[in-house]
């Protein structure tokens, strides 16, 4: 007799989330993930001046801002046929990363810490209903320390975004040609004083930390994997000069690599709270999420750090829990690695920005990898205006809904899970969690009076 | 230390007392009020006090901005000003356990931070945030539950005060500020995200002092008293006439959009991210996210034209 589960608020996440699972024999046999918040950008965008993009989407997401203005920039210039300097596409790529080391830090010690380390529970924050903790003392409190610790590098990584960036989040220095001010020697000096910092303690504490983890809690390598396919869009890549950094656009699927090709994306809403004309519809039968179904090829694909460094060649140990967990951290350091090759390439003081106009009537597209996996911006300008814009984000492909009896990224990840307790269920949080999931970012998929469908753009 | 010279601690301020307020800001800043707070935590003058961070229909960019905070700084709050009862974002209790966390605050003495916004459409649908009891719980039952019971209520960020981006026209989930709702006085701290120091200064001087002095819209006079205009440091360009055509020119961005004249805060004293930049220091608009009516009367946020008199 299966026993149902529900999760509801999954914490330690960026927005809303409930999985609901059924469970028969202490293994997981059917899991929901349900996006619980909506807010309908893409409507919000129609009629509105182009340029504004890039400040108004960072709004989708407070811990993911730069992102999502680097692809609404992107989508912009495509539109414009614009092609930026190298040093503004370094500039632009340095501010980017900065967020991809808050995010990592952050993800890592403020949201995946408490799941594996006992916090002191004279903080109400940190009490929990489960004792699985399994560190040994001295471990355990070293971890203590570092979660608070973690606090002054991830805040000296948004300190560099906005050195360049002029505030974080919601940055006001990625734009069309790269980013708005110059880059002076002082503020080289300090991005590069700021990056040892962070880089010191990625390997001295953040590495060490992950494997401790890993070895105590070694049964989550076993778990979590679901489908085992990966995708990114290209990260760091195709420089003039300095080549690929880090990986380029490329897909992974029955052991086998191949390259990306955008016009494989699609989404359906057969099982998300959409009616046929896309319109909101918390009535629809069968529906359970505000998250669509993204589909590359027409199959869930998995996308963020375990997905580039897979890719990249750079961590092939496995595909799990704990797995993308490490890669996370991996990343971390490989993201200082490409920043410094990208700050010893600066040239200061050189002017990016110009007057711009609007194209009358054009369409573009800004396909990136961030922190989290693969980000596409789509956009149609009529008339100067706003005509279409769509968004598809990282969680959207994490957490995606079921088509027919195909489950979501996320929802086969944890289908086969070992649970001990149906009332503390603290596999499938950890599960989940190792993809980072970013619900204010995955659920405002929305387009008013146009197909559901992803705009083809070349 | 002098806080208001012209009365007694605890006195509420009245708007024509202010002098200079430029002044002013700097006499209370954030870091003076949390060291006296602290001061007094240190010698059991003062309790820490209860706090609720609820987030509803935004980015979570208030409590990312929140950890940004800097002397103090996030784990000062934690540990030394606050107990933290609850945040979706950093809670390390999930499901049922969680939300009996965030329930179980009513009844106890706490201050509710809110950040998002009420989504109303639909009783509340496009906003779930936990199940309590086994039902699916909107942010708009949470706010109003929670809401009535705090000591004090303390909107952060734009979304919370007046609805802010997640309100931008048409509205889809039919959006509002945390005031829209209750029946009771909210404290507003507008701002997109809201500065860690606009929140703990507020904090701290609720600690201390009770409800500090505000403007006629609720908002903290410390921070909110002056437009960025009036201490640009641009200004002299504006006053001479002399404006840039494109982002990366050093001087007033005023024709290409800037909301700096508009928009009361102290950006170009406090600056962001441990104070290292803002804005129009990176050569870039005020896009007016600190005032109400943003985004959509702020827009469009940057233009081209009117420096080539289209």
């Amino acid at each position: 007799m299966a026993e149902k589960i529900t999760i509801n608020p999954v914490t330690r996440i960026s927005g809303f989330m409930e999985i609901e699972a059924e469970v028969e024999n202490n293994v997981v046999v059917d899991a929901k993930t349900k996006g619980l918040m909506f807010r309908g950008f893409e409507k919000m965008l129609m009629g509105r001046d182009p340029f504004d993009a890039v400040y108004f989407t960072q709004r989708i997401c407070g811990i993911c801002s730069t992102a999502h203005s680097v692809a609404a920039t992107l989508a912009l210039e495509s539109s414009m046929n614009f092609v930026p300097s190298e040093q503004g596409r370094y500039l632009r790529d340095i501010t980017h990363a900065c967020e991809f080391l808050q995010n990592h830090l952050r993800h890592f010690y403020q949201y995946t810490l408490p799941d594996y380390v006992k916090l002191p529970e004279n903080y109400p924050l940190f009490k929990t209903d489960h004792n699985d903790y399994r560190l040994p003392k001295e471990t355990n409190d070293r971890m203590v320390e570092d979660y608070f610790t973690s606090l002054e590098f991830s805040r000296n990584a948004h300190q560099m975004l906005a050195i360049l960036g002029g505030k974080a989040p919601h940055n006001h220095g990625v734009f069309i040609g790269g980013i708005t001010s110059p880059v002076t020697v002082s503020k080289i000096i300090a991005l590069t004083s700021l990056l040892d910092g962070i880089e010191q303690f990625i390997n001295d504490r953040m590495i060490p930390d992950v494997y401790k983890i890993g070895e105590y809690y070694s049964e989550y390598y076993y778990m979590g994997k679901g489908y085992g396919n990966l995708l990114s869009y290209g990260c760091f890549d195709h420089y003039r000069e300095l080549g690929t950094l880090y990986v380029d656009p490329l897909v992974y699927s029955n052991n086998i690599i191949t390259p990306f090709h955008p016009e494989e994306i699609s989404q359906a809403n057969d099982f998300s709270w959409f009616n046929e004309n896309d319109q909101p519809d918390f009535q629809k039968e069968k529906a359970y999420s505000w998250i669509k179904a993204t589909r590359y090829n027409d199959l869930p694909f998995e996308v963020g750090p375990l997905a580039r460094q897979w890719l990249s060649g750079e961590y092939r140990n496995g595909i799990s829990a704990m797995d993308r967990t490490i890669a996370r951290v991996l990343e971390a350091k490989k993201i200082v690695q490409i920043m410094k090759v990208l700050i010893g390439n600066l040239i200061p003081d050189v002017p990016m920005q110009e007057e711009y106009r609007v194209p009358d009537n054009a369409m573009g597209r800004g396909l990136l990898d961030t922190t989290r996996g693969a980000l596409g911006h789509w956009l149609v300008i009529e008339n100067k205006k706003i005509a279409f814009y769509q968004i598809i984000t990282p969680s959207a492909w994490n957490l995606s809904t079921q088509t027919g009896d195909i489950k979501g990224t996320g929802e086969q990840a944890i289908m086969g899970a070992h649970v001990s307790s149906v009332d503390a269920p603290v596999e499938i949080g950890r599960i989940i969690r190792s993809f980072d999931p970013c619900v204010s970012c995955a659920t405002h998929v929305f387009s008013e009076g146009k197909p559901g469908k992803v705009i083809r753009v070349v | 230390m002098v806080f208001y010279p012209k009365c007694k601690v605890g006195d509420k301020l009245e708007t024509k007392n202010f002098q200079c307020p430029y002044q002013e800001s700097k006499l209370h800043s954030t870091a003076k009020l949390v060291e006296r707070a602290n001061h007094e935590i240190t010698n059991n003058q003062l309790k820490k006090v209860n706090l609720v961070w609820l987030e509803l229909n935004g980015c979570a960019g208030n409590i990312i901005s929140l950890l940004n905070g800097q002397n103090p700084d996030f784990q000062f709050l934690l540990t030394q000003m606050a107990n933290l009862v609850y945040s979706n974002s950093l809670l390390a209790a999930e499901g049922t356990e969680a939300m009996d966390e965030l329930f179980n605050a009513i009844g106890s003495d706490y201050i509710l931070a809110v950040e998002g916004a009420v989504s109303r459409k639909d009783e509340g649908i496009y906003n779930l945030i936990g199940r309590h009891d086994g039902q699916l719980i909107t942010g708009l039952d949470a706010v109003r539950q929670l809401g009535e019971n705090a000591a004090h209520v303390i909107a952060v960020g734009a979304c919370a005060s007046h609805g802010g981006v997640s309100a931008a026209r048409p509205n889809p989930t039919g959006c509002v500020g945390v005031y829209q709702v209750l029946q009771r006085k909210v404290i507003q701290l507008p701002g997109c995200p809201c500065h860690p120091d606009w929140f703990m200064g507020t904090l701290a001087y609720i600690m201390l002092y009770g409800e500090p002095p505000l403007d006629s819209r609720n908002r903290p006079l410390m921070f909110y008293s002056t437009t960025i205009h009036d201490r640009c440091p641009r200004r002299s360009y504006f006053d001479q006439g002399i404006f840039a055509s494109k982002l990366g020119e050093k001087t007033c961005m005023f024709k290409m959009g800037c909301r700096g004249p508009v928009t009361q805060i102290d950006c170009p004293i406090r600056q962001w991210n441990g104070h290292v930049n803002w804005p129009v220091e990176d050569d870039s608009i005020c896009i007016g996210c600190a005032q109400f009516g943003f985004p959509d009367a702020m827009e469009p946020f940057i233009t081209f034209k009117s420096t080539r008199g289209e």
